[in-house]
């Protein structure tokens, strides 16, 4: 490999390493922070770093994601400031949608993340319009919608895939399957593997190992690429593993008895230090700087977003409509 | 007699049914194993084992329609949909199936289905964990909306739904769920369906509600003595006419609260319906408290939820009318 290209590779590889961190940290303060009764709610993201990072890396600023609420990681790499995150989390007065959704519920215009919504696999048939929209008006951008695994099972899901081999559209279905729907194992969410469900919709279907951040980067490049040259949609079966709850309102032991823990070999992580170390990228002394540099920033950031206040109350009301109506003027008269 | 709470109550029911019944079938998401996401079905599928209570893959759709076809054959379902809010996708199999299969068949066919599922808002669940669409279903002919306002109802109403032959929606307020507890009677006992309840009396106004407000309405009427009677519908579909003409023959005077938003919601049918019959009687419009025409909001939910002060206001905006 020629000198530029590897140390093109290597920086492009430090700031995903250093975005798997940032998430991997600023993870660990929100649910310890729930536990404080400081934040609401929150669906943790531990084990699916490696694999939305890898899918980020391989994306234009023009592309547009449909994503759902285990995306941090890849809206962190992307670029979406992580006070972004917090406030949403929050729902304080300097979250954009002004603490309307609740917590993971995120929403940035401005790096085509669309808004996150909390019905499984709804936003998948609207990535479809989206896609049809960019191949229409010739923006040569690619939509890329993720979803966990358990959402396969919903109409949604079919319809979408059926319309994006049918429309043949710049549409890249980037399945989490992290294993886990709730309590739901995938063996009992679906009898056949995800990326093989492609196949009936005379769709590509692949499956990578999301713990390797080379491999999903290469694979989802690869079909973004073909998207974008009108060769229609792929189907991506991502593996990794939920490594926390659920939510903050889930208990796993209730349900499973498979961890897997941090720092052990199945930690996207350790997997990620491993390969880095491997290419002769990062040392202990640079990890150990980036996950200082990591804290330090995921906690002033914290303490900093939860100084702001709550929206104004009548913020609750505004924005259902371009021009709000006479009912609601009225209803909000009598609460404010 | 045991003190418990709405989960407790409902759980302890579905035991003590299943137990009795073996056409009984429970199915939905996370109910088996885990229990529910909000514990209603503990443990019983270590109980019925898990061909009686199914955890089913994630499709709304899936569950509601494969429980109407378990009540075409023999058996009496009870699907649960995690949040009433991922029940759209289903109304498909609600409306144009379960609810429509008795008329289309000639009677025939039947679909003795209950169909349970948490609503409303109260827990800072935001725009999609806390939706009331009671409105929806009751726009549904074919379609029987019950909900429970305590522990206690809980149990009698459910117990009646499950005998009752046709399909039930089961709207549980997840507000109440562990929010207040009571003494819950042993043993079966029914709390009728279309039947409501006069849960306090008084001459000078009428407040008609149900589920998840009722405590609230309860307390504030206490609170701030108001002489007046409080319905409690349990049933919303069909309502309960006579008991509501009764109360407002009365007192002339009607406050409706509920947690929906105003515009063609349950609010709106029992005033058609009140007017229709007692116009006469009435000596001040009647006054709705509800949720506003908004989506419901997460961080600033308490702006959004009907209260005492909006409830006080309405009354006495009433009793200015002589
Ligand atoms: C239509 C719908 N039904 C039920 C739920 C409740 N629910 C939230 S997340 C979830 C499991 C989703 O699993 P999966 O799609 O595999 O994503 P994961 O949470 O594992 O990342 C369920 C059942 C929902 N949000 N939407």
């Amino acid at each position: 490999m020629p000198e530029v290209e590897k140390s093109e590779e290597k920086s492009r590889l430090i700031k995903a390493y250093t975005a798997v961190i940032l998430s991997r940290t600023l993870d660990r303060k929100i649910v310890t922070s729930q536990r404080q009764g400081r934040v609401g709610f929150y669906t943790p993201t531990m084990g699916q770093e490696t694999l939305q990072i890898g899918a980020s890396m391989a994306l234009e600023a023009k592309d547009l994601i449909y994503g759902y609420y285990r995306d941090v990681p890849f809206m962190l790499h992307r670029g979406v400031p992580m006070e972004n995150i917090i406030n949403q989390i929050m729902g304080n007065r300097d979250d954009s949608a002004l603490g309307r959704q609740m917590p993971s519920h995120y929403s940035d215009k401005k790096r085509n993340f669309m808004s996150v919504q909390s019905p499984v696999a709804a936003h998948l048939p609207v990535a479809v319009g989206a896609a049809y929209a960019q191949k229409y008006r010739k923006t040569g951008a690619v939509v890329i919608a993720t979803f966990g695994e358990g959402s396969t099972s919903t109409p949604d899901f079919h319809a979408a895939m059926n319309m994006a081999a049918v429309f043949n559209l710049p549409l890249v279905f980037l399945c989490e399957n992290n294993g886990w729907a709730i309590s739901l194992p995938v063996e009992k969410q679906t009898i056949a593997e995800i990326w093989t469900k492609a196949a009936a919709y005379g769709m590509r279907g692949l499956r990578v190992n999301g713990n390797d951040m080379l491999e999903t980067y290469e694979v989802v490049k690869e079909a973004v690429k073909r998207a974008r040259e009108g060769k229609g949609p792929t189907l991506i079966d991502a593996i990794s593993f939920r490594m926390g709850p659920h939510s903050t309102s889930d208990d796993p032991t209730k349900y499973r008895t498979e961890t897997v823990d941090e720092g052990s070999d199945r930690d996207p992580v350790v997997v990620t230090e491993k390969l880095l170390k491997a290419k002769g990228f990062i040392d202990d002394k640079l990890v150990e700087s980036i996950k200082t540099k990591a804290q330090k920033i995921v906690d002033e950031k914290f303490e900093e977003c939860a100084k702001i206040p709550a929206p104004d109350p009548k913020t609750a009301f505004e924005g259902v409509y371009a021009e709000t109506t006479w009912m609601l003027e009225e209803e909000v008269r009598d609460i404010l | 007699m045991t003190e418990m709470n709405m989960v407790q109550a409902i759980n302890g029911t579905l035991d003590m049914a299943m137990a009795k019944d073996s056409s009984i079938i429970l199915l939905g998401e996370d109910i088996g194993v885990d229990g529910g996401v909000f514990r209603v079905t503990d443990g019983l599928q270590k109980k019925y084992g898990a061909e009686r209570v199914i955890d089913t893959p994630l499709v709304e759709l899936g569950i509601v329609g494969m429980a109407i076809g378990m009540a075409l054959s023999g058996l009496k379902p009870i699907p649960e949909i995690q949040f009433q809010d991922f029940i759209f996708t289903a109304m498909d199999q609600i409306i144009n199936q379960a609810a429509k299969i008795r008329y289309r068949s000639g009677g025939e066919y039947t679909v003795p289905m209950v169909l349970r599922t948490p609503y409303g808002g109260g827990i800072r669940g935001g725009i999609y964990h806390s939706q009331s669409g009671e409105a929806y279903f009751a726009h549904t002919a074919g379609l029987t909306v019950v909900t429970p306002s305590n522990p206690s109802d809980a149990k009698g109403l459910l117990l009646s739904s499950i005998d009752y032959g046709d399909p039930v929606i089961f709207l549980e307020p997840k507000k109440l769920y562990r929010s207040m507890k009571m003494e819950v009677k042993e043993g079966d006992y029914r709390v009728p369906l279309r039947k409501a309840a006069v849960v306090r009396e008084g001459d000078e106004v009428t407040a008609i509600t149900y589920g998840s407000m009722v405590p609230l309405v309860k307390s504030t009427f206490e609170k701030n003595n108001v002489n007046g009677d409080i319905i409690d519908l349990r049933t919303i579909l069909p309502m309960d006419i006579e008991a509501i003409v009764h109360s407002v023959e009365k007192t002339g005077r009607v406050v409706i609260v509920h947690e929906a938003p105003r515009t063609a919601g349950m609010g709106a049918e029992i005033s058609a319906a009140i007017t229709e019959r007692a116009l006469e009687s009435l000596l001040a419009p009647i006054l709705r408290v509800t949720g506003p025409d908004s989506p419901f909001p997460y961080r600033l939910e308490e702006y959004y939820m009907p209260n005492e002060n909006r409830i006080m206001k309405a009354v006495n905006k009433l009793m200015e009318y002589r």
